[in-house]
């Protein structure tokens, strides 16, 4: 690179928009000038990535779902699904739950042998509903319903529950007595009753949806 | 662990099921005369090898929503009938004795619309007893979000013929859902799961597709943060 | 969420962690309006900046726990972007010859001829600076960042800074010297 090609300390400063006390050189003003109109010409024609690729991402990091093999500590900062063992769950029930769930010869609809249970976030924006519950399947559809609580992000209701793989049908209830579809469901089933129940099929990596 | 645990406790239990299954109904709002129909229903289903578990759940969730016994009566009827037309699929299918969580998923699969053939279809392609409950749901699942039937019976399919264990399987509502929920159209919804995006590539492993698999929020290696030697040299 | 545009960037990675999975989304919002002309500068290809946005995006989301110091996550994130663009700069100069085989950064649709050479001119001297001149040439001059801000960015000195930006000008001027021979 020959001298003539390279800015003088002063050009520099010109070009930083900080103008010293010394005057510039016409010529280098022009060809610094020159930089700077063909950088602008440069970057006003710049296509940069828009509001779309905000999407994309998203859409992967949804479908990223979530590990089992994952270090110890990283158990503990993101709970979102972790696995319960089926004996765990199996000692919870009750004897005559238990009883009756064997004794029909079927374990649910929950899908692969293992029946895995894994956490599952249910969340809903009610911002003006005073209280939230969940009942499904899961749950036998048994009144209260399991109670979502007030999130940090105002007007969402959420709640983790375990659930075994498999589908589930739920709704939500506000304020006792709404009955509520989940938008953020699988989608939505005649309940046959002439009302929609949703539906959330969970893998044993956990759900990912909407 | 489980079965052999509580099969013993099958047989001395069947009458003291009944009158549990009646005071559940009871205590959850039924009128007695109601739950002792109810647990004929599903007496009467039991009897036909039926399982019976989804026709409770069907009872208690219709007193959960405030119906009245005239109203849930039927609905549970129907779904005992339904059930019945599951096993008779599965039957015609080949499986000689089909588990509870079958004949279930094949009632499912017909009340949401699927053809009797298709359920055929999948339970005779199906490698195992566990894959082809979840592969009737999962088909059944599809179909519930606006997916043709035989679009979502050539899905399954493919998946089993592709060796997709039925972990696998259970993973693809969640992605339809996604796509639908960003604003997919149905058709191309549908061509991607046909052309294999929608499970992970090689079946049972993580893939190119989307990246790996299964990702917690910071399971992945640390990277260095900034200021601190990467790997590339610094010059000036 | 009317609230969480306020958070700070920080806030937004724990809670993340902590589950609010798609809290990430804020993030990438205001990551990408920050840096999308950055990383499209810096890789030379609308296209192929994209990719190493979302790539990066998703290495972030992958390795958010590791993100130690959450008032600096912006400057971490930084870090992942840039390796990214500069992977892909690489990608698409083994790829592709410079001379109009893959899309052009800029739009064709500048009626100015010169002002379209000089641009032109720009994006191939961009081609010919190290990575470390390219980057705070860009920052510099693209994204009009001050040298405090590219050093909060980058954890290198203004000075240094400074160094590479000169560096970057006197051999963009030669480039552009060459136009008029």
């Amino acid at each position: 690179m020959s001298d003539s090609s390279k800015f003088s300390h002063v050009a520099q400063q010109y070009l930083d928009g900080q103008p010293g006390p010394e005057t510039l050189d016409p010529a280098e003003r022009a060809g610094a000038d020159r930089l700077l109109r063909a950088v602008e010409s440069y970057a006003a024609g710049l296509r940069a990535p828009g509001p779309e690729l905000d999407a994309a991402v998203m859409r992967r990091v949804r479908a990223e779902g979530l590990t089992p093999q994952s270090p110890w500590w990283s158990w503990i900062v993101a709970p979102h699904t972790i696995r319960v063992r089926p004996a765990v769950l199996a000692l919870a029930a009750s004897l005559a739950l238990v009883v009756w769930w064997t004794a029909s010869g079927a374990r649910g609809r929950s899908g692969a042998g293992a029946a895995e249970t894994v956490l599952v976030r249910f969340q809903l924006a009610a911002p003006d509903a005073h209280d939230v519950s969940v009942s499904g399947s899961f749950n036998g559809w048994s009144p209260p319903g399991i109670a979502l609580r007030r999130s940090v992000v105002p007007g969402l209701w959420v709640v983790t529950l375990p659930l075994p793989v498999g589908e589930h049908q739920y709704l939500f209830r506000v304020d006792g007595t709404q009955w509520v579809v989940d938008p953020g469901a699988h989608a939505q089933v005649d309940d046959g009753f002439g009302r929609t129940n949703s539906v959330l099929v969970v893998g044993p990596r956990g759900v990912f949806g909407p | 662990m489980t079965p052999v645990l509580f099969s013993a406790l099958i047989a001395t239990s069947l009458g003291m099921q009944q009158a549990d299954l009646r005071q559940r109904l009871v205590d959850r709002g039924a009128a007695p005369e109601f739950a002792q129909q109810v647990v004929q229903v599903v007496a009467a289903a039991r009897t036909s090898g039926l399982p019976v578990e989804p026709l409770a759940d069907k009872a208690f969730e219709g007193l959960a929503k405030g119906y009245p016994a005239e109203r849930i009566l039927p609905v549970v009827q129907l779904l005992a009938d339904r059930l019945r037309a599951g096993r008779t699929a599965a039957l015609s299918a080949g499986l000689t004795q089909p588990s509870g969580r079958v004949v279930a998923a094949a009632a499912e699969a017909l009340g949401r619309g699927m053809e009797r053939n298709e359920v055929v279809q999948l339970l005779q392609a199906a490698p195992g007893p566990d894959a082809a409950s979840v592969g009737l749901t999962v088909a059944a699942s599809l179909v519930a979000q606006g997916i043709a039937s035989r679009d979502a019976t050539r899905a399954v399919e493919t998946a089993y013929h592709e060796g997709r264990s039925a972990r696998e399987l259970l993973e693809l509502p969640s992605v339809t859902s996604s796509w639908f929920a960003e604003g997919v159209t149905l058709p191309e919804v549908v061509k991607r799961i046909h052309q294999g995006q929608a499970l992970p590539f090689p079946p049972g492993r993580g893939g190119a597709q989307g990246g790996p698999p299964g990702l917690r929020p910071g399971t992945g290696p640390p990277i260095n943060p900034p200021g601190k030697p990467g790997t590339r040299p610094k010059r000036p | 969420m009317g609230e969480s545009g306020s958070q700070p960037d920080g806030d937004i990675v724990r809670r993340v962690l902590e589950g609010e999975v798609e809290l990430f989304g804020v993030l990438v919002e205001r990551y990408r309006a920050e840096f999308a002309r950055y990383a499209t500068a810096l890789v030379g290809d609308p296209d192929r900046a994209s990719d190493a946005m979302q790539e990066a995006f998703i290495r972030a989301y992958r390795s958010l726990a590791s993100c130690r110091d959450l008032k600096r996550v912006k400057a971490w994130f930084f870090r992942i972007l840039t390796n990214q663009c500069h992977d892909q700069r690489t990608r698409r100069r083994r790829e592709t010859s410079l001379e109009g085989h893959d899309q052009p950064a800029r739009d064709r649709a500048d009626a100015q001829v010169l002002q379209a050479e000089l641009a032109r001119a720009i994006e191939r001297a961009l081609d010919r600076l190290t990575p470390e001149q390219r980057e705070a040439f860009v920052l510099r001059h693209v994204d009009g960042k001050s040298y405090e801000e590219m050093a909060a960015l980058l954890g290198t000195g203004v000075d240094a800074l400074k160094m590479r930006v000169y560096r970057a000008r006197d051999a963009l001027r030669q480039q552009l010297e060459h136009l008029h021979e």
